[in-house]
């Protein structure tokens, strides 16, 4: 992956068709998770994209939910799909690809990276600042390369 | 007619009700730059002032970010939710 520069109006990458492909499957398993988020009570993933508003007053929360959760978790849908369609191009192709991204959709990308990290630190346990990575699990190594490409998707955006 | 600038505010308090905060909370998962970047974007907090609040988050755990009416809180705390923060909306003397 070479990092995202702005261009004039929009933000330019690289990846390799493995980076896209790996981007595509994690998006389409967010799309498919809030597809089904009626589980969050226990999923601690879906719990934890679709959080409680209220920390200490449950009737609160479960009302707040009950307005809120179907439209977010569609938005989470709709931000993970932006992202697969972006890199279709690059996923199917065989050397690596620049992807083009539009301000409106880098919205969508930063959020998405983010639900992407949440449901994967999730998985992975990951619940505090100082907890150890559990190297050598295969998905440690997209979390981290997941908050480069966030991080390098933030630093340029305006 | 109220006789005196106090009165007012007075009043506008009994029309709001009691303020409530929005709060965000530190997870392990959400960059330091990200979170800036969003108390930038979505309440138009200075570079500075969104730093500043960010290590709070990092720092002490949470920080408030928001003040003013219930519902107003609500529509922050989902916005939140939307970027992927951990927010929570509390009466402001909570």
């Amino acid at each position: 992956m070479k990092a995202f520069a702005r261009k004039g109006a929009t933000y330019v990458a690289t990846f390799t068709p493995d980076e896209a492909q790996l981007l595509q499957q994690l998006c389409l398993q967010i799309a498919e998770l809030m597809g089904a988020h009626a589980d969050y009570t226990n999923d601690t993933a879906v719990s934890r994209l679709l959080p409680d508003a209220y920390r200490d007053d449950d009737e609160a929360a479960a009302e707040f939910r009950r307005f809120t959760a179907d439209d977010l978790a569609g938005r989470k849908a709709a931000n993970a799909r932006v992202v697969v369609d972006a890199v279709a191009e690059a996923a199917a192709g065989s050397a690596p690809a620049k992807v083009v991204v539009g301000a409106l959709e880098a919205q969508a990308w930063i959020r998405s990276l983010t639900d992407i990290r949440l449901t994967l630190a999730a998985r992975l346990g990951i619940e505090t600042d100082d907890a150890p990575l559990p190297f050598g699990e295969p998905l440690v190594d997209a979390y981290l390369w997941l908050g480069y490409v966030q991080e390098s998707l933030v630093r340029v955006l305006r | 007619m109220p006789d005196t600038l106090e009165e007012v505010v007075l009043d506008q308090q009994l029309l709001l009700g009691e303020p409530w905060v929005t709060i965000v909370w530190n997870d392990p998962v959400n960059l330091m730059s990200y979170v800036a970047y969003v108390f930038r974007s979505y309440f138009g907090f200075s570079k500075a002032e969104a730093d500043k609040r960010m290590l709070q988050v990092h720092n002490d755990g949470r920080a408030v970010v928001a003040t003013g009416t219930r519902e107003e809180m609500e529509r922050h705390v989902e916005a939140m939710h939307d970027f992927g923060l951990w927010a929570t909306l509390q009466k402001a003397s909570e």
